[in-house]
């Protein structure tokens, strides 16, 4: 547990040589179901849908590694830690995507709790920091995001999840660049024991339309996954496979993108306790 | 013994059930699903004034007033398309089999009703003895009699352009340019029923901007409008209605409605339409019904009585009312003379040129409608005359030349309709004679005078329980005017097209439901924008599923293409092309355990301009109420976002509203809307509900223009109401 929290504080304490990406969906799970996450649960639910990490029931520490395109340039880095209490889930989360010379940050604080089967609600605050070197300055914005997730039937699981739902905004930079609201809601639909298909809808209000995803998961050997998916503005297709133990689970993913080529997404969680 | 078998296990399904009973019998949920889904599809029919309250105001009574299975009074379910006719001949055929229903729950062994179809009528149907040959007594009416009183207050809270102050002078420059009332709406509702045989009520309205007791006009205004000037509510209304009375099967006295046959020759007020689709496609008219809304058009103002003995019923009606209209004079060399260049249909008496038109001129209709029904088979004729003061003359135009001009107007029509089995045949015919003998026009003698046709026939066949087929054909003369017809047609007017209509539903598998319809249309003759006759299509889908009881989704789409004149500034001649617009919608509703409601809605619009460039919009929200079950209280809020840089890609989304009031914004530009609505019952008698809504644009600093333009890049509303039941 102490060594946990010093790995947090280092975490935290040295963001400035991390890097992050504005919302979107984070693990190797999600990338690998063509980011359709609004409705799953787990530990990285909390940047994709905080509801979903209300009924975990183990510590967890997660780390999350992207690299757009192949470029250094557009990395994207993740971490949060979650510990289930008797009140609910509590979490820690760190993403920061860029390089040096541009780079934006997220450090959140997230709770989630669940009402009965049907309802599990989940909140973040967050602080954003928006550093642009050769001195063009840090910018900084606070803003929130929801989310909520139901089981309606044994098979549906439905979510919504909001970024920044008021609109706030970095008031400090030159172009008084807003932050986006970003809106999805979807499904995941449990077909059997071992396959689950999952679609959303997202409207990102930086972006021109809205992207639609989709994607599934099936266990093909015992604890062994596999994964593809589907996603549209910008097209993507995505592949992916995950492995997960007691403690410890692995999910790598590949995206493909016609004219700009692959990505690849790496995340790991491990966790404690039963 | 089958009765008692049924009995039992009825008892059983009550019990077995009564966890459920709470929310399935008493929701309307499914009710008002279904409303909303017709309301939006009218909405982006184009009727985007519409007003909502009219056409909704049966329903409302419906649900407030629940029909009693057992007895004639079914009819109204066919009658506001709940029910197909089939459905109805099922629930006959039912009573004759097992006599009177004892048990709500005895729906679900109905055959031909499909759970969603009990679903939506279980909360408007209650089971009693038929009591429509009781006596009514001064007594029971006192005793029995249900009073209600509706107030509201609704109000656009930033300042609009034409509540900016503005001194007297300025005002007089420009006399149109500001509104002499204040922003304000107020209505107030009174109804009285007993037992749905004796209703009464009136209705007090002022709408936003109109003037009112409190308003200071100056003299000088005051003088400008001359008698046009009043003080008080802009709009009063009463009506006093009875019904089976012995050989009177209704009586109307005030305000009121008519609605006969396929709508062709008289059907006042609104109706679906097209929006109804599906199994409404064949109409049901309700004869006479009282009128409670506010709407301040299309409806009568009389008398009327329908008297019914065997096979025969006939209804006869006279109405007198004043209408808005545009006067102008011309001068002959002989005299002057009057008359109005067109009718306005917004009941909008704001401005001074607004208030100059209203009720300038009268408008008198007679007339009846014969109804012969045996069996399976209704035939009816209707026939009515219209005169109007002063006579119409509007602007002349190509496009209009076959309008209704001139002062006098006689409509006729024959209805039919035959059910039995697996078919359902219907239509109508109609003929309109225009007696115009006012001086010279300059289309004269191009038909706009004498007979003028109209005809609609159509045949709905159920092959089996789970699916049906209708097909229709329309074919209404480019001279065919009628003031009040409201048949099936593409657009508002029942004149000038033709057009075959195939509709289809089917239940493929348990839970899901499919509902299809193609509609292909002519317009034999020009329209408003469209310099030559022209033709276009309308395609529909929409697939249903419902996971379990409290979680229903469905996808729709619709593709309508139309034509109209093109916008390039580079044709001299400007000639029609097509336009067509597609929209998608996805929407899921659901329960949060049993307290919470939530829906989410998704929807694309495309539209496709005449340079082949595309507008697209985009609409997404989510819907939370928290309405705890025996509890005085509800809460109902929504959080949508919608980007649709182009008024053609708008997207129009229904909003919750006050009991008795229905929105449905058309939403463009970018940006998000968020509403709260609240309801607490204070004690038995008393409701009350208040909403606060708030659009705010994230792309432009201006909203609306000329009188309702706000400057500011937000738009608040605000609405009020309260329900006093006694």
């Amino acid at each position: 547990m102490k060594r946990l929290l010093l790995l947090i504080t280092l975490i935290l304490s040295t963001s400035s040589i991390f890097a992050y990406d504005i919302i979107h969906p984070i693990g190797g799970r999600a990338a690998a179901m063509g980011g359709s996450s609004v409705a799953s649960q787990g530990l990285w639910a909390m940047q994709n849908n905080p509801a979903g990490m209300a009924n975990l029931d183990k510590i967890s520490l997660g780390l999350y590694y992207e690299n757009h395109w192949m470029l250094p340039e557009t990395a994207y880095k993740c971490g949060a830690f979650a510990l289930p209490t008797k009140f609910g889930t509590l979490g820690l989360s760190f993403n920061q995507f860029g390089s040096s010379k541009y780079n934006e940050n997220k450090f959140g604080l997230a709770y989630a709790k669940d009402f009965g089967r049907y309802l599990q609600i989940g909140l973040q605050l967050d602080y954003l920091l928006l550093k642009i070197g050769n001195d063009y300055g840090k910018f900084n914005a606070v803003t929130f995001e929801l989310g909520i997730q139901s089981h309606v039937t044994d098979k549906l699981t439905l979510g919504t999840y909001i970024f920044n739902p008021v609109n706030f905004s970095f008031e400090q930079t030159l172009n008084h660049e807003k932050l986006p609201i970003v809106f999805r809601f979807g499904m995941a639909y449990q077909f059997t024991k071992d396959f689950v298909g999952q679609c959303e809808i997202e409207k990102n209000t930086d972006l021109e339309g809205v992207s639609l995803r989709a994607g599934l998961e099936y266990e093909a050997v015992k604890n062994l996954y596999i994964r593809a998916g589907v996603q549209t503005n910008p097209g993507i297709l995505s592949f992916g496979v995950g492995y997960g133990i007691r403690f410890a689970q692995i999910n790598v993913a590949a995206q493909l993108h016609n004219e700009l080529g692959a990505s690849v997404q790496i995340g790991m969680i491990f966790s404690i306790g039963k | 013994m089958k009765r008692l078998v049924l009995i039992i296990v009825s008892l059983f399904i009550v019990s077995f059930a009564k966890a459920q009973i709470a929310i399935d019998t008493l929701s309307t949920e499914a009710l008002n699903n279904l409303l909303i889904e017709q309301v939006e599809r009218l909405a982006e029919d184009g009727d985007e004034d519409a007003d909502y309250e009219d056409l909704l105001e049966n329903y409302i009574f419906l649900s407030e007033n629940p029909v009693n299975l057992n007895s004639e009074e079914t009819m109204r379910l066919v009658e506001l398309h709940l029910i197909s006719v089939f459905q109805y001949e099922e629930l006959q055929k039912y009573r004759r089999f097992y006599g009177d229903f004892m048990f709500l729950d005895e729906l679900e062994m109905v055959e031909g009703l499909d759970e969603q179809t009990v679903a939506i009528i279980k909360p408007v149907v209650c089971i009693g003895k038929d009591e429509s040959k009781d006596k009514i007594t001064l007594n029971k009416m006192a005793r029995y009699g249900k009073h209600q009183l509706v107030s509201r207050y609704e109000q656009v809270l930033e300042q609009q352009q034409g509540y900016a102050p503005i001194d007297d002078s300025a005002l007089l420059a420009k006399p149109n340019s500001r509104y002499l009332g204040r922003p304000q709406k107020l209505q107030f509702k009174y109804t009285y029923n007993y037992r749905n045989k004796i209703r009464a009520g009136f209705t007090l309205e002022k709408d936003a901007g109109e003037m009112f007791f409190t308003d200071k006009v100056s003299d000088t205004i005051q003088k400008l409008l001359g008698n046009q000037y009043y003080r008080g509510f802009d709009f009063i209304g009463f009506h006093l209605y009875a019904k089976d009375l012995g050989i009177v099967k209704a009586a109307v006295l005030g305000d009121y409605q008519l609605a006969f046959g396929q709508g062709l020759t008289l059907w006042s007020g609104m109706s679906f339409g097209k929006a109804g689709a599906g199994s409404s496609v064949m109409k049901q008219g309700r004869g006479i019904t009282p009128k409670g809304s506010a709407s301040e058009y299309a409806f009568m103002r009389g008398a009327a009585v329908t008297l019914g003995a065997g096979a025969f019923s006939g209804t006869i009606f006279y109405s007198n009312r004043l209408v808005d209209a545009n006067i102008s004079v011309t001068d002959t060399l002989e005299s002057e003379a009057e008359f109005v260049s067109s009718l306005q249909e917004t009941g909008y008496h704001r401005t001074i040129g607004e208030l100059q038109d209203r009720h300038a001129i009268r408008q008198q209709i007679v007339g009846g409608h014969l109804t012969f029904a045996i069996a399976h088979f209704e035939v009816g004729y209707t026939a009515h005359h219209t005169w109007l003061s002063v006579p119409l003359e509007l602007k002349p135009s190509h496009y209009n030349q076959f309008y209704f001009q001139g002062n006098q107007l006689t409509n006729q029509g024959l209805d039919f309709k035959y059910v039995k089995g697996k078919y359902a045949v219907f239509g109508e015919v109609a003929m309109s004679m225009n007696y115009d003998s006012t001086a010279l026009r300059p289309f004269d003698g191009l038909w706009a005078q004498g007979p003028a046709f109209a005809g609609l026939v159509g045949l709905t066949v159920k092959p089996a329980g789970y699916l049906n087929f209708t097909i229709m054909y329309r074919d209404y003369g480019k001279a065919y005017q009628n003031l009040y017809s409201n048949a099936f047609g593409e657009g508002s007017r029942n004149q000038g097209q033709r057009g075959i209509y195939l509709g289809m539903e089917v239940a493929p598998a348990p839970y899901w439901n499919l509902l299809a319809y193609v509609d292909q249309f002519q317009f034999t003759w020009l329209t408003s924008q469209v310099n030559a006759p022209s033709r276009g299509h309308d395609y529909y889908l929409r697939v249903s599923h419902s996971f379990n009881r409290r979680t229903q989704a469905y996808l729709q789409f619709r593709s309508k293409t139309k034509m109209k004149n093109s916008t390039d500034a580079f044709v001299f001649s400007h000639y029609p092309i097509f336009y067509t617009k597609n929209a998608v919608r996805f929407n899921i509703n659901y329960q949060l355990g049993w307290d919470i409601h939530c829906a989410n809605k998704a929807e694309y619009a495309h539209y496709r301009n005449d340079d082949g460039s595309n507008e697209h919009g985009y609409f997404l929200c989510q819907d939370i109420a928290y309405k705890p079950e025996n509890k005085p209280y509800s809460l109902t809020f929504r959080y949508a976002i919608f980007d649709a840089k182009d008024y053609n890609a708008r997207i129009y989304a229904y909003e919750n509203d006050v009991l008795y009031s229905f929105s449905v914004p058309a939403l463009y530009g970018k940006g998000m809307r968020v509403y709260l609505l609240g309801k607490v019952k204070l004690f038995n008698a008393l409701t009350l509900y208040a909403r606060i809504g708030r659009t705010i644009y994230s792309d432009h600093d201006e909203i609306g223009s000329g009188l309702t333009l706000i400057e500011g890049n937000h738009k608040t509303d605000l609405k009020v109401e309260a329900i006093w039941k006694l």
